[in-house]
């Protein structure tokens, strides 16, 4: 007696010789389409929901990482509500503002580089008859420039003689400059915001957008005339950057201290205020994603798992309706091996064929996804290579069992068999 | 000597009851040979059957192919010798149904791992020496009863056995179409294949040059015709 693994592999590489195991599995298929169809379900499901889960992943994944690129890596940004929030946000509504005081404080700290305290508001804009609604209009000083990464197309940033002298100067975001200068040079224009003239000194360049949501919808101030035009009772934001050669941890330990005691929270007291990185909002992505993949691969096992258990039977029942086939190839010459293999091939094609309607429905999925909602996606070669490799091995692992047992029947017996 | 059985029982186990459905069967039969086994259902000559086309082996006893103690062999290399030396032509035809003639025609040259160059060429040969040429790509349910058996004869001749082995071969036809079919024996018994046909049909049986006559698992006679 040979193993039965060489026995399979052998009756494999000789059955594949032959298309005829190959199309008349393909025939015994479609003779029970609906039955094949049902069975295929579960291999659909699987692997459907394993490659538009991939794609809207590897989309998310490649949209975040160019966005933390824009903006600077080793920001710290000091404000009352922390940037990932969990559970309830009530909390956070009676937190002390943060003021520019705070800001000036933070500056002086020596592990602090530099520092751009700034405010925000949203307002409508208009020139020349073309209106923006709600845009975001940020009032900051020079710094901001560079901790914030941006990067100015024309003209110039808000610069130290703007916010000394409360200049009514503006810098202009990409989709600004677009929707209310389609045509003409917005430099040295006024634009109206919130009612208020402003002239433009500079148009930034396009930051792009992030689930959707344009980076681009805003204009910047000097915070100096931004207090005195909307109001200096708001909640102030502190952007810094370490100081040369102090670390990310250091810096941020200097400033806790700094805003703990300014604020007068009492030793044992959590913070009441929040000091976010770039760090907080990837492990926050990364855990977002993390549950994807979790509940993914819950998915996909349970699916492949039904849909190989189904596989199973149909392949059981294929088995024992065509006994008397069996028998009759026996006969006439087939050794066990090419049995197992004609039912194993039949299997595999019948996940295979599942395989690919999940794939085709999956990047169906992705592509609509991508199409209707903001979400970004995309469609790897990983995602699909791995969605038809599980059905494969599901066809391969489901159909063992009854190939088995098809190639073990004794041809008197498959003969007889009625 | 191409077929020797000596001393050959086959017993099966009914419960606890072992039943004998051959009991000490000796016999041989010589290459180009055209025996009829004949007996009475329940005889034994489908047991007596499925023996020597190793489809079964013997509980006791011996049997030699060719030289070769087949009762000692496994499944697989019981396939070898049946793909090699066994043809077989059954009463209900028994051809792959979703297969055309030429495919079914074609089968035991795959098992038998022919090359796909020479298999056409000899599926078409068979196809044309039974008679069945232009029906090549039709179905079996295309077919005629007649028809079906001419494609069965070919599928049994395409390896170019040893031994044919036909199971009540008129069995499902009618007497015309039967005699049709004992012609084409006659003429494979004059070229020289050697010919076990079984049958419970005495003018079916006389078509043969030997009849070995079974009762109750043992052999009651053994004759030249």
């Amino acid at each position: 007696m040979s193993v039965p693994g060489t026995e399979i592999r052998q009756g494999i590489a000789k059955a594949m010789e032959f298309r005829e195991t190959l199309l008349s599995s393909i025939r015994t298929l479609r003779s029970h389409k609906m039955r094949s169809l049902l069975t295929m379900l579960g291999i659909v499901i699987g692997t459907g929901s394993l490659v538009s889960v991939m794609s809207l992943i590897a989309g998310l994944n490649s949209s975040v990482s160019a966005q933390f690129q824009s903006v600077g890596t080793d920001i710290i940004s000091v404000s009352r509500y922390p940037w990932v929030q969990m559970g309830n946000s009530d909390e956070f509504r009676d937190r002390k503002h943060i003021t520019l005081e705070d800001a000036a404080a933070v500056g002086r700290l020596r592990s602090v580089g530099l520092v751009a305290a700034n405010i925000h508001t949203r307002r409508h804009l208009a020139y020349d008859g073309r209106v923006m609604k709600y845009t975001l209009v940020t009032g900051s000083t020079a710094e901001y420039e560079i901790i914030d990464n941006y990067l100015v197309e024309e003209g110039r940033f808000i610069t130290d003689l703007d916010v000394e002298r409360r200049r009514q100067s503006v810098v202009i975001g990409a989709d600004v400059a677009g929707e209310l200068f389609p045509v003409r040079d917005p430099l040295g224009k006024d634009v109206r915001v919130g009612g208020r003239r402003f002239t433009v000194v500079g148009v930034l360049k396009s930051k792009g957008d992030i689930f959707g949501e344009s980076l681009d919808d805003l204009v910047i101030i000097p915070i100096t005339t931004f207090q005195k035009a909307y109001g200096s009772r708001r909640s102030v934001v502190i952007d810094c950057s370490p100081a040369e050669g102090v670390s990310v941890e250091r810096t941020m330990d200097d400033i806790r201290q700094v805003m703990r005691a300014r604020r007068r929270v009492p030793r044992g007291e959590p913070d009441d205020f929040a000091i976010n990185t770039q760090e907080d909002l990837m492990s926050a992505y990364n855990s977002l994603t993390g549950v994807l993949y979790f509940a993914m691969t819950g998915i996909v096992g349970l699916a492949l798992l039904v849909g190989g258990i189904g596989v199973m039977n149909v392949m059981l029942v294929s088995v024992a309706e065509r006994t008397r086939e069996i028998g009759v190839r026996k006969a006439i010459g087939a050794r066990r091996g090419d049995i197992t293999a004609q039912f194993l091939i039949e299997s595999i094609i019948l996940t295979g064929i599942g395989g690919a309607m999940g794939i085709a429905g999956g990047v169906g999925i992705a592509l609509l996804v991508k199409a209707v909602t903001p979400l970004p996606a995309e469609v790897t070669v990983g995602a699909v290579a791995l969605a038809a490799a599980f059905a494969g091995i599901t066809g391969v692992a489901f159909g063992v069992y009854p190939a088995h047992r098809a190639g073990k029947l004794r041809p008197i017996e498959a003969l007889r068999y009625e | 000597m191409l077929i020797e059985l000596r001393d050959m029982f086959k017993t099966y186990e009914v419960g606890t009851q072992q039943v004998h459905a051959l009991r000490d069967i000796s016999f041989s039969i010589e290459e180009g040979e055209y025996v009829a086994i004949m007996g009475p259902s329940g005889s034994g000559k489908s047991t007596l059957m499925n023996i020597v086309g190793c489809l079964d082996t013997p509980t006791e006893g011996s049997y030699l192919l060719k030289g070769t103690e087949v009762a000692a062999l496994d499944d697989d290399e019981l396939a070898e010798i049946r793909s090699a030396e066994i043809g077989f032509v059954f009463q209900t035809f028994n051809l792959l149904p979703r297969m055309t003639a030429f495919q079914n025609v074609e089968l035991p040259l795959i098992y038998g791992r022919a090359a796909r160059q020479t298999r056409a060429e000899r599926v078409w040969e068979t196809m044309d020496a039974v008679g069945l040429g232009e029906r090549a790509h039709h179905r079996p349910n295309e077919l005629s009863g007649g028809q079906r058996q001419r494609v069965a004869i070919a599928r049994a001749l395409i390896n170019r056995p040893s031994i044919i082995l036909a199971d009540e071969p008129t069995g499902n036809l009618d007497s015309v179409t039967g005699e049709e079919i004992m012609q084409i024996f006659r003429g494979l018994s004059d070229a020289g294949n050697t010919i076990i046909l079984v049958t419970h049909e005495q003018y079916i049986a006389e078509h043969a040059s030997r009849i070995v006559k079974l009762l109750d698992g043992r052999i009651a006679s053994d004759t030249m015709t």
